[in-house]
This record gives structure tokens, C-alpha cells and sequence, in this order.
């Protein structure tokens, strides 16, 4: 059998042929190479049949030396849909742009939410992401992938702990836990004071409460400072003692610093590539050459496309490459333990003593250099807010009562 | 009488030479498929196509094929496939004359 496509690619038609000696029509046409399929008889005088659209022409010289006549009933095929698909290539043309705009629109930010921030952090948040071109009607494509809008939010907004930064369609929903969460309303109910690190005292402001303590004072941990019962003695009244302790704590800190450091730093060269991701064929756009350079990081953002609310499994792939050099950071001995104990001094921040508090002074117990480390040992003296507020029992709230009553 | 003998030689060679018939002596070849195709090939022309009977011109004699609901699906200068209920097939040698 022939191929069907073919036929249809060049276009086929329907020929009835009526009138004496059809037969001999045919015999004349196969003969001469015109190609004739489904040949069918309509009562004693007419035959219908189907040929392509080139052998159609070339058969009018055939036609005219016999005693048939020859009407063409149907056309189909590639040639014709195309020419009746150019007479309503409105309709096409509007099908075409329908589809674009869908794809299109399905690819701009449609709605930006953000929960569970404050108004203020609300407003910072989207001034922020104003600036990084995240707004309502933006293309996704210019916009960076969801990772670095989430680091960039966590660096640029210091109110902000962690953001959940999610795409979901059109919109971006953003989940937001703030650093300062709004404080619980003042337990009022009756407490004391007490140490929460072993110190001496150097300074106290008590707003409520009876002192128990005096500066120079060495407590332990867990020793009352302020008491929260007030009053003449037996007819004492229990409140919420309030104030600071300030005292005088020490911290030992071990720090190694190793007086070589290798590590890679970006040295600002760096090279934009765009190609368009089909399924797993990468097809590159721009930025064909590969990089000269001998170290280098890529950093591959990828944006899907999107049509309504499926991914279509093509994506535009924008990938950066950067330069990295190696650089060798070398220390003088004295350097390195200059900064062994800025080191120390920051740990001993970071891990024990809170914002208000302060390093009053620093005393090196043990220093020495192994294997190219600097090994240091550092006490730290430092003044900080000792008070921790411990609740009175009821019991003893009880008692006091009872006391007050008698 | 020399076209006689090119026959001989050629029966003769077709025999010996274990060729299949066919191309050697310009014999139709017919290939059918239960009674709904049938498949003819080296005829020499259409005589006759109604949609019950098909007749073919061959190089000797005539091929008559009968059935019901004919439709020739592919017809060539030396092939032709037909279609439909075929009940017989019925060589009409020119010799005998007596099918008229």
C-alpha cells in the first residue's frame, strides 16, 4: 500500500468520472503513471475515485481525447486545509496570541502574602522585596529563584529570624517568623530574685523587693538576692521583686588559630550564561563560550515555565560563573595572638553573656604555638546582670496570708 | 513460429533453472486474502468494473472475478488490488471463445 501521509501532505482529490469507456479512461491514466486508489462504480455510467492533487492536473490532457466527464467532488490534504486555514487565519492567529498571552500570564507574579509578620515588618518586607523587583505584574523570569529571595530577605531585614519563601502558582507566600516576638504581658504574680551564675557583686538597682545582698558579695548560682516578700517581719507581703543585680563573673575561653589559612575568594570576574531547558536538553542562548577561567564556582538559577497552573517541562536556565582565586593568609606571632584574643573574646559573647553585658577585662593564662596553631588560654571578666526572677511558692504566699490575717 | 519456440526455450529454462513461473512467462500472479482482497499483478488492463464483477485483460486470455461490493483500492499499469466479497475467479481463455 502507498503511503498515506504523503498523499495527504501533497493534497488528494475525488474525481467522478461519468460517460462511456470509464474503464478505458483508467487503463489510459495508469498507464501514462497517474496513481488512482479506491476506485468505485455509481450505477451503469459513473465511477468515482481518488488521485493526488499533481496527477489531477496533468489528467485534463488525458480527459480531453476520451468521452468522459470529470467532476471533482472533494478535496482534502495539507494544501487545502492550509488554504482554507489561510482564509480564516484570524481564527489561528487569535488561537496562536491566546495561547502566548496564557503562557505569558502565567508567568507574572500575580499576589505576594505574607504571614505572620507584623504591619511594620509587613511594610519593611515588601519595600525590601520592591527593590529586589518582587512586585504584583513582575515576569518570573527577571525575578531570582525563591532561595536567594529567601536569603536576601534574612540578610537585608534584621527583624526577621527565618522567612519560608514559597511560590505557589502566581504567588509568592511568604511565612515570616520575627525575631522580636511581640513580649508577654509582665508576669506580675509574686517572685524573688535569685543569681543564675556564680559572681561578685558590683553594683544593684532594685525597683521592688528587699535587698538581701550588699556589693562584694560572692553568691553561687541559686542564691536569693532580692527578696520578693515585703513588709515588717511576720507581716510580710509577697510582690514581684523587681531590679538588676550587676556582677562580676569569669569566663575561661580556649581558642587555636592556625597562623596559615588557605581559602578561595571571588575576585569579581564573572561570566552570565542564558539557555532555554528542554526536558534534559540544554539549549544554550547566549553565552556559548566556556569559560578561560582556571577556578570557578556556577551558580544555576532556574526559572520553570509555567502554563496555568502546570510546570511545562521547559525552563530558562541563567547560570553565573565566577573566578575564584586561592589566597594564603599569613600571621605574625604577635598578630595571631592579638587576634586569638579577639577570638576568645567573641566566643565567650556570643556563647554566654547577653546584650547589655560587658568584658571589663581579659588575663592570658596559657599561650603557646603548635603544629603552625596559635594556642591560647583567656580569662575574661566580665559585668553582667545576674537577677533571675523565681517565682514565690503559694504555700509561703499562704503562710504570709494567714500571718497578715492573724 | 519463432515466437513458439522463445516459449519452449523459455518453459524449458524456467524448469531447469528452478525460476519461478511467473516472471519468466508473463503469467498473472494472484494473491488472495480469505474471499475479502485479492491482489493481481502483470495484467495487461481493465476491461470491465461494475461493483459486482471485474474484468482484466491479461496476456493471454481474460481474468473474470465475481463477487459483491467491489472497490479497486489500488490499481497500477501492471498491478491491481480490489476490494469487496469476491465468489469466484474465472480464467476466460481467448482460445475456447465460448464466454460471449
Amino acid at each position: 500500500m502507498k503511503n498515506q501521509w504523503i498523499e495527504f501532505l501533497f493534497g488528494r482529490v475525488t474525481v467522478r468520472v461519468a460517460g462511456k469507456g470509464t474503464e478505458r479512461f483508467i487503463n489510459i491514466l495508469i498507464r501514462n503513471g497517474l496513481h488512482i486508489w479506491d476506485v468505485k462504480r455509481h450505477g451503469t455510467e459513473t465511477i468515482t475515485f481518488k488521485m493526488r492533487l499533481q496527477d489531477a492536473l496533468k489528467m485534463r490532457k488525458y480527459a480531453r481525447r476520451s468521452e468522459c466527464d470529470i467532476t471533482f467532488l472533494q478535496r482534502s490534504g495539507a494544501p487545502f486545509l492550509l488554504k482554507r486555514s489561510l482564509k480564516n487565519s484570524g481564527f489561528i492567529i487569535g488561537a496562536a496570541i491566546f495561547l502566548f498571552l496564557i503562557l505569558l500570564l502565567s508567568n507574572v507574579v500575580w499576589g505576594i502574602e505574607i504571614n505572620g509578620a507584623k504591619p511594620a515588618t509587613e511594610h519593611q518586607i515588601r519595600k525590601e522585596l520592591d527593590k529586589m523587583g518582587v512586585k504584583v505584574g513582575k515576569f518570573q523570569f527577571f525575578i531570582d529563584n525563591v532561595e536567594t529571595i529567601q536569603k536576601k530577605l534574612t540578610n537585608q531585614i534584621g527583624a526577621l529570624t527565618w522567612v519560608g519563601v514559597e511560590l505557589k502558582g502566581t504567588t509568592y507566600h511568604f511565612q515570616v517568623v520575627e525575631k522580636n516576638q511581640p513580649k508577654a504581658p509582665e508576669v506580675l504574680s509574686p517572685r524573688n530574685l535569685i543569681a543564675k551564675k556564680e559572681a561578685t557583686i558590683v553594683n544593684y538597682y532594685v525597683e521592688k523587693g528587699k535587698t538581701v545582698v550588699d556589693v562584694h558579695d560572692h553568691v553561687k548560682v541559686g542564691q536569693l538576692l532580692v527578696s520578693g516578700l515585703i513588709g515588717k517581719e511576720g507581716e510580710e507581703i509577697p510582690v514581684a521583686a523587681k531590679g538588676e543585680v550587676w556582677g562580676e563573673t569569669w569566663y575561661r575561653s580556649q581558642v587555636e588559630l592556625p597562623l596559615k589559612t588557605k581559602f578561595y575568594v571571588f575576585n569579581g570576574k564573572e561570566q552570565q550564561k542564558h539557555s532555554i531547558l528542554l526536558g534534559k536538553w540544554e539549549i544554550p542562548i547566549w553565552g556559548f563560550w566556556t569559560p578561560k577561567f582556571k577556578e570557578f564556582e556556577t551558580e544555576e538559577n532556574i526559572h520553570k515555565i509555567h502554563f496555568l497552573k502546570w510546570d511545562l517541562p521547559i525552563s530558562m536556565v541563567n547560570s553565573t560563573v565566577r573566578e575564584r582565586e586561592e589566597v594564603v593568609r599569613t600571621y605574625g606571632v604577635q598578630e595571631a595572638f592579638k587576634i586569638a584574643v579577639e577570638l576568645a573574646k567573641k566566643n565567650v559573647i556570643k556563647n554566654h553573656l547577653d546584650e547589655e553585658a560587658s568584658i571589663k577585662d581579659e588575663k592570658i593564662l596559657h599561650k603557646s604555638i603548635v603544629d603552625g596553631k596559635v594556642k591560647l588560654e583567656v580569662l575574661f571578666i566580665a559585668v553582667e546582670n545576674i537577677a533571675k526572677a523565681q517565682p514565690i511558692p503559694k504555700e509561703t504566699q499562704m503562710n504570709d496570708g494567714k500571718a497578715k490575717n492573724n | 513460429m519463432a515466437k513458439k519456440w522463445a516459449g519452449r526455450v523459455r518453459q524449458w529454462m524456467a524448469k531447469k533453472m528452478d525460476l519461478p513461473q511467473d516472471v519468466m512467462m508473463d503469467l498473472p500472479r494472484i494473491t488472495m486474502i480469505g474471499q475479502i482482497h485479492i491482489y493481481i499483478e502483470n495484467h495487461r488492463g481493465l476491461l470491465t468494473f461494475t461493483d459486482k464483477e471485474l474484468r482484466l485483460l491479461l496476456k493471454q486470455g481474460q481474468l473474470l472475478i465475481k463477487g459483491k461490493a467491489f472497490v479497486i483500492k489500488t490499481i497500477l499499469p501492471e498491478e491491481i488490488l480490489l476490494e469487496g466479497k469476491i465468489d469466484q475467479v474465472i480464467y476466460i481463455n481467448e482460445n475456447s471463445g465460448g464466454t460471449k
